[in-house]
């Protein structure tokens, strides 16, 4: 059985638009998917409805076995990481505390309330910053680094949940060409390593291409492809984009990276 | 240059500084000889002691409105004085429109002496001065919330972008120029919420000021509280509060309109 | 002459709004003179009395009232800072039930906001009143007056610095499976500390000033003196006590300006 299995996923918003239409996407553990597709196609609702931060509101989303439901968003959410575009840390807490943040949902209120953590913890924190190399900012204040270091900090925090699954929303959108290679081999390492599934949303195709086992696109809402990076030719590149075979050049890939 | 163990944690000075507090707190609670099982009978006692307040007796009901009118009326007067003396020397404690350093010095401490004494201590000073009644009462208001105002204005003007007094100082414009047609406009929508806040605050002092003899509601709550009649003063206090409330309201209901 | 000018409308002509909002205060204001006395003849008769009363203060200072007033002056700054720690301690939760971001229930969020705004409406100087008369004389009724008023506005500061923290540190903490009130205590409240260190200094400031006049009503503070040498024109004292009132706060305000800028390097805003 696929690790995570979506079935006719639809999502509505409150005000009526349908961001997704009928999703059905079986995933296999230990995979490095990346998700393309044009702004406002669908990709963060789809990632924010595998954790529920905005549920599907129809269908059903299967992770490990488990299904989401009203009840076990929280427990599903301990071990499923989240890496976000603008990175989404407490600024005024420093790096260490903002890793640690990944063990709370292991513990009690009453220890959370005097920010107190248990020693393996602050272990498993530790290792989280050795991963990402960050371990010489452990006690540097979150909004003291650069953007790149920042969203390093991010996945140590996905990494502090101990997670089977991280899914990574635009990781490098904000990010410059260095860093964002590094954060995407980061993330690489980390699934071939540890045998984490990752999911990402991206926008440069060569990326995909080059990082990813396994590529889907989404287009207003619906699966458009789906398949390796070798089947990902320019003219279904072009068919994902909407926009025609000539068109597609360095140039317009270029500037859809950065929409 | 990645490092491969944890830097040690720097001293982290909060505790210090908290228990530092505490035995300060511990100090003056000693120093003024409050023990907290005052504080608590203080509150059972409080239950036994509103209960005497019962029904309010609205009997007075005319002379106490007639009060309470006196009392806003002198909380408008105070508080345009304070608008007029604070527009008036505002421009000369803005850094950008002050004709020179020392008039700045000047103004600032003129504003700060003027926010320093409390207005129900100028009252007192004031009712002295020149007898019983609301006059001095209005004053007093009118010079400590000018200090507030001129304050207020004078950041006002500075937070003005200096491109636009640039724009008027090209053209040749003078000192009255740049204010009107500069610092006015762009400093409208902040200053009338300054002078509601200022209004709002007036309108719960005013309520006091009789306390010294000042004019307003205050002194017939003290009087009533003197001679243990509970039921008056519950209806004195319900009058003061009703009117408040709604001043807060009507003020809000105004700001929102202006947003 | 006169009608060769215009104002820089369409028509040539102010405003509407710009003539209502300087006509009709106006008229209130001369509707009202007669309520607070304002007139020529008071005026006129006011200043000669005003100046003969400063005259008066031109005494040496009564150098045995020193011990006196200063101890009162540090009953009026101990009853201060315990009040407006009191007042921390009780604001910080119920300004988290009054953050419509972090309140467990709309409904709770509803009563805690009100609640908030009926202890604030009053002054000080009303509760104090009331608790004078409940406990008798002395700092308790007046600490206690004071904390519950400082409650009413710092949980309403608080409630207000909760709503605008930025929601993606939020989303990021609950994207981990933790609970609200861990998110409340690991976002929201430490993105609020700069906000919430900026009423504080506010609230001081109130504070203070308020203290040194809870004892016009017996409640503690310089403030009692103040009215019986007022009561008995012991000018001495008067001048003595003003000034050291007026140091006392101007030192505070010297003082939270440096903080603000200093520990805090100008992101403050409040007020
Ligand atoms: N909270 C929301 N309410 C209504 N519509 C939304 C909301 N969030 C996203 N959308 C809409 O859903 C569509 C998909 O959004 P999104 O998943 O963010 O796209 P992508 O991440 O692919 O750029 C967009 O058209 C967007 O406008
Ligand atoms: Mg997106």
């Amino acid at each position: 059985m696929a690790y995570i299995s979506l079935t006719a996923v639809h999502k509505t918003y409150p005000n009526g638009y349908c961001a997704l239409k009928n999703i059905n996407l079986d995933i296999q553990a230990g995979q490095f998917i990346a998700v393309l597709g044009p702004s406002g196609a669908g990709k963060s609702t789809l990632l924010r409805a595998m954790n529920a931060l905005d549920p599907a509101t129809q269908g059903e989303i299967t992770i490990d076995g488990v299904t989401l439901n009203k009840k076990n968003y929280r427990k599903i959410r301990a071990h499923v990481g989240m890496v976000f575009q603008q990175f989404n840390l407490v600024d005024r807490l420093n790096v260490m505390t903002n890793v640690l943040v990944g063990r709370l949902a292991e513990h009690s209120w009453l220890s959370s309330l005097f920010y107190l953590f248990p020693k393996t913890d602050y272990q498993i924190a530790e290792a989280a910053l050795r991963e990402v190399d960050l371990l010489d900012k452990a006690w540097s204040r979150a909004d003291k680094l650069s953007g790149g270091q920042q969203q390093r900090v991010g996945i140590a925090r996905a990494l502090a949940q101990q997670p089977k699954l991280i899914l990574a929303d635009e990781p490098i959108a904000s990010l410059d060409p260095k860093s964002s290679e590094e954060v995407l081999k980061l993330l690489r390492k980390i699934c071939s390593e540890k045998g984490i599934t990752v999911i990402v949303n991206l926008h440069q195709v060569e990326y995909a291409k080059q990082f990813a086992d396994r590529i889907i696109a989404l287009n207003a809402g619906s699966l458009v492809f789906d398949g390796s990076p070798e089947q990902l030719t320019k003219a279904k590149q072009a068919e994902i984009y909407g926009t025609t075979y000539e068109e597609t050049s360095h140039d317009a890939e270029l500037v859809l990276a950065y929409t | 240059m990645s490092i491969k163990t944890l830097p040690s944690r720097p001293h982290n000075l909060f505790p210090l500084w908290l228990s530092l507090a505490l035995a300060l707190l511990w100090l003056i609670i000693w120093d003024l000889d409050v023990a907290f099982q005052d504080l608590v009978y203080g509150i059972a006692d409080m239950g036994e002691y509103l209960s005497r307040y019962g029904a309010p007796n609205l009997s007075n009901m005319s002379s106490y409105l007639h009060l309470m009118i006196q009392t806003l009326v002198t909380a408008f007067w105070g508080t345009t004085l304070a608008f007029i003396m604070a527009a008036t020397i505002a421009p000369y404690a803005a850094r950008q429109l002050t004709p020179n350093p020392f008039i700045y010095r000047i103004a600032r401490e003129l504003l700060n002496f003027m926010r320093a004494m409390p207005d129900l201590l100028l009252a007192l000073i004031f009712v002295s001065s020149m007898g019983l009644g609301p006059l001095p009462g209005v004053l007093a208001l009118a010079v400590h919330t000018a200090g507030f105002l001129g304050k207020f204005f004078a950041e006002n003007m500075e937070r003005v972008p200096a491109g636009k007094y640039e724009a008027l100082s090209a053209v040749g414009a003078g000192f009255t120029q740049k204010i009107v047609f500069a610092a006015w406009p762009s400093m409208l929508r902040e200053s009338v919420g300054n002078v509601l806040y200022i209004f709002d605050r007036n309108v719960r002092m005013a309520a006091v000021l009789g306390l010294v003899g000042a004019g307003g509601i205050g002194l017939e709550l003290h009087d009533a509280l003197r001679l243990f009649k509970y039921n008056q003063a519950s209806a004195l206090i319900i009058i003061i509060l009703l009117t408040i409330i709604v001043i807060d309201n009507l003020s809000s209901w105004i700001r929102k309109v202006l947003n | 002459m006169m009608l060769s000018w215009y104002w820089p409308t369409p028509n040539g002509k102010p405003p509407l709004i710009a003539v209502l909002s300087v006509l009709v205060p106006l008229a209130v204001l001369l509707l009202t003179a007669s309520t607070v006395d304002m007139s020529y003849n008071k005026i006129f008769y006011a200043i000669p009395r005003m100046l003969d009363f400063t005259k008066n203060l031109w005494v040496m200072p009564d150098w045995h009232y020193v011990p006196q007033l200063a101890k009162k002056m540090l009953e009026t700054v101990e009853m201060t800072l315990l009040a407006t720690a009191l007042a921390i301690l009780l604001s910080m939760p119920l300004g988290v039930l009054a953050a419509k971001n972090a309140s467990p229930h709309p409904i709770i969020f509803r009563i805690t906001r009100d609640l908030l705004s009926f202890i604030r409406a009053l002054p000080e100087l009303v509760w104090a009143l009331v608790f004078v008369s409940a406990l008798g004389l002395g700092p308790l009724p007046g600490i206690m007056a004071l904390s519950l008023v400082t409650v009413g506005f710092m949980g309403k500061f608080i409630a207000e610095s909760i709503e605008v923290v930025d929601a993606k540190a939020i989303e990021g903490l609950e994207s981990t499976g933790c609970t609200k009130f861990q998110s409340i205590l690991y976002a929201m409240l430490p993105q609020a500390v700069p906000d919430f260190i900026g009423s504080l200094l506010y609230i001081l400031d109130h504070n203070l000033r308020a203290a040194s006049i809870l004892g016009l009503v017996g409640a503690g503070g310089i403030g009692y003196d103040m009215v019986m040498s007022m009561r008995l024109f012991n000018y001495e004292r008067i001048g003595m006590i003003a000034l050291s009132i007026y140091a006392l706060v101007t030192l505070l305000d010297r003082l939270s300006d440096v903080f603000r800028q200093k520990a805090l390097g100008g992101i403050l805003n409040v007020h």
